[in-house]
């Protein structure tokens, strides 16, 4: 037991708090009036860390849409659908396979008509009619823009085995809502 | 005063019939319906307040009475689901599917108009929008209940039960 008592030597008392003297000053305790008042915590706000469908805020220099500036909470209060069908309303069969559509509706569209496409693809489903909108920026020629429009319609109403229906809105450049 | 009359017809030769290839004309009794009640759900309730006013309108243009048009409360399905693709299982990610409803009933219909509005009805209904439809049908009662069975009957003579 030589071991424990050696180093309960070295350690400092428990009463010992300054190595140096103290002059008669330092040594009668000063006592501080203790301040009155509502006692809070200091708190800051919460950082909420979920990146769902959001875009972050950067410098100032990223040009973001609507869509994209609008966070999913915002959905039905400032934000419409992207994609109308009856498969998700309550006991109504079908919301897979429009899912499923739906993603691939998407990557076709932005595979067909490279770099123009200004927004979001919107998806309208009329029974059996499928409605897709577009807005497009002005980049390709009308004669070419015209060809793709005919493509992906017929194309699309051969996989589906429905008439689909495509409705073009050309803008100028991508219409900005802010810059975060 | 001819200012609003369409004259372009009128020179047809009034001889000849003008049967529309659309419209059948048959004998069959038609048959009677009491109520019919659309059911109408979506997700986006002012689309379910504006296709309420366009169906009510619809019905009134046609002449058929609208009994009650009333809403049933909306039903929201939650799912919660994990956030992470592998392990977490604390951290979790909820959804919420939305429901509304908007009911319909019209009353005192034949089948021929039950028919011609709920085509015009149905193919204006917007996207993202279900309907359901009931009809309550009026029969007339079969004939062996028409009289009671106490009528219909050979009348037998009393006789006295001797006890």
């Amino acid at each position: 037991m030589a071991a424990p008592t050696a180093a309960r030597a070295l350690r400092p008392l428990w009463g010992a708090r300054c190595p140096l003297p103290l002059s008669p000053h330092q040594a009668v305790p000063r006592i501080r009036p203790i301040p009155e008042g509502p006692r809070h915590l200091h708190t800051t706000p919460a950082c909420l860390k979920t990146r769902a469908a959001r875009v972050r805020v950067g410098k100032g220099d990223k040009p973001v849409t609507y869509e994209q500036a609008h966070a999913p909470h915002y959905i039905a209060h400032r934000k419409g659908w992207l994609s109308l069908h009856t498969g998700n309303l309550a006991e109504e069969p079908g919301a897979a396979e429009r899912a499923v559509e739906d993603a691939f509706l998407r990557r076709f569209f932005y595979g067909t008509f490279p770099g123009v496409l200004a927004d979001e693809v919107v998806l309208k489903r009329r029974a059996n009619l499928l409605v897709v909108c577009l807005v497009l920026a002005r980049g390709l020629p009308p004669a070419k823009l015209y060809f793709l429009v005919g493509y992906a319609e017929t194309l699309l109403s051969h996989f589906y085995k429905c008439p689909v229906r495509l409705e073009l809105q050309t803008v100028p450049g991508k219409v900005v809502y802010k810059y975060l | 005063n001819l200012m609003g009359v369409r004259l372009a017809g009128s020179h047809v030769d009034t001889q000849e019939s003008k049967t529309n290839p659309l419209v059948s004309i048959s004998d069959e009794p038609e048959i009677l319906y009491k109520r019919l009640s659309l059911l109408v759900k979506g997700h986006d309730k002012a689309v379910l307040d504006s296709y309420e006013y366009f169906a009510v309108l619809a019905a009134k243009e046609l002449g058929i009475s609208v009994e009650k048009v009333h809403k049933p409360p909306k039903k929201i399905e939650r799912l919660t689901l994990l956030k992470s693709v592998h392990i977490y299982k604390k951290h979790r990610v909820q959804y919420e599917m939305r429901t509304h409803y908007m009911c319909l009933e019209l009353k005192y219909l034949t089948s021929s108009t039950a028919a011609v509005y709920l085509e015009y009805v149905q193919r204006n209904l917007p996207e993202g929008v279900a309907m359901e439809v009931k009809k309550t049908k009026i029969e007339k009662i079969p004939e062996h209940i028409q009289e009671p069975v106490w009528d219909t009957l050979p009348q037998v003579e009393e006789t006295e039960v001797k006890s």
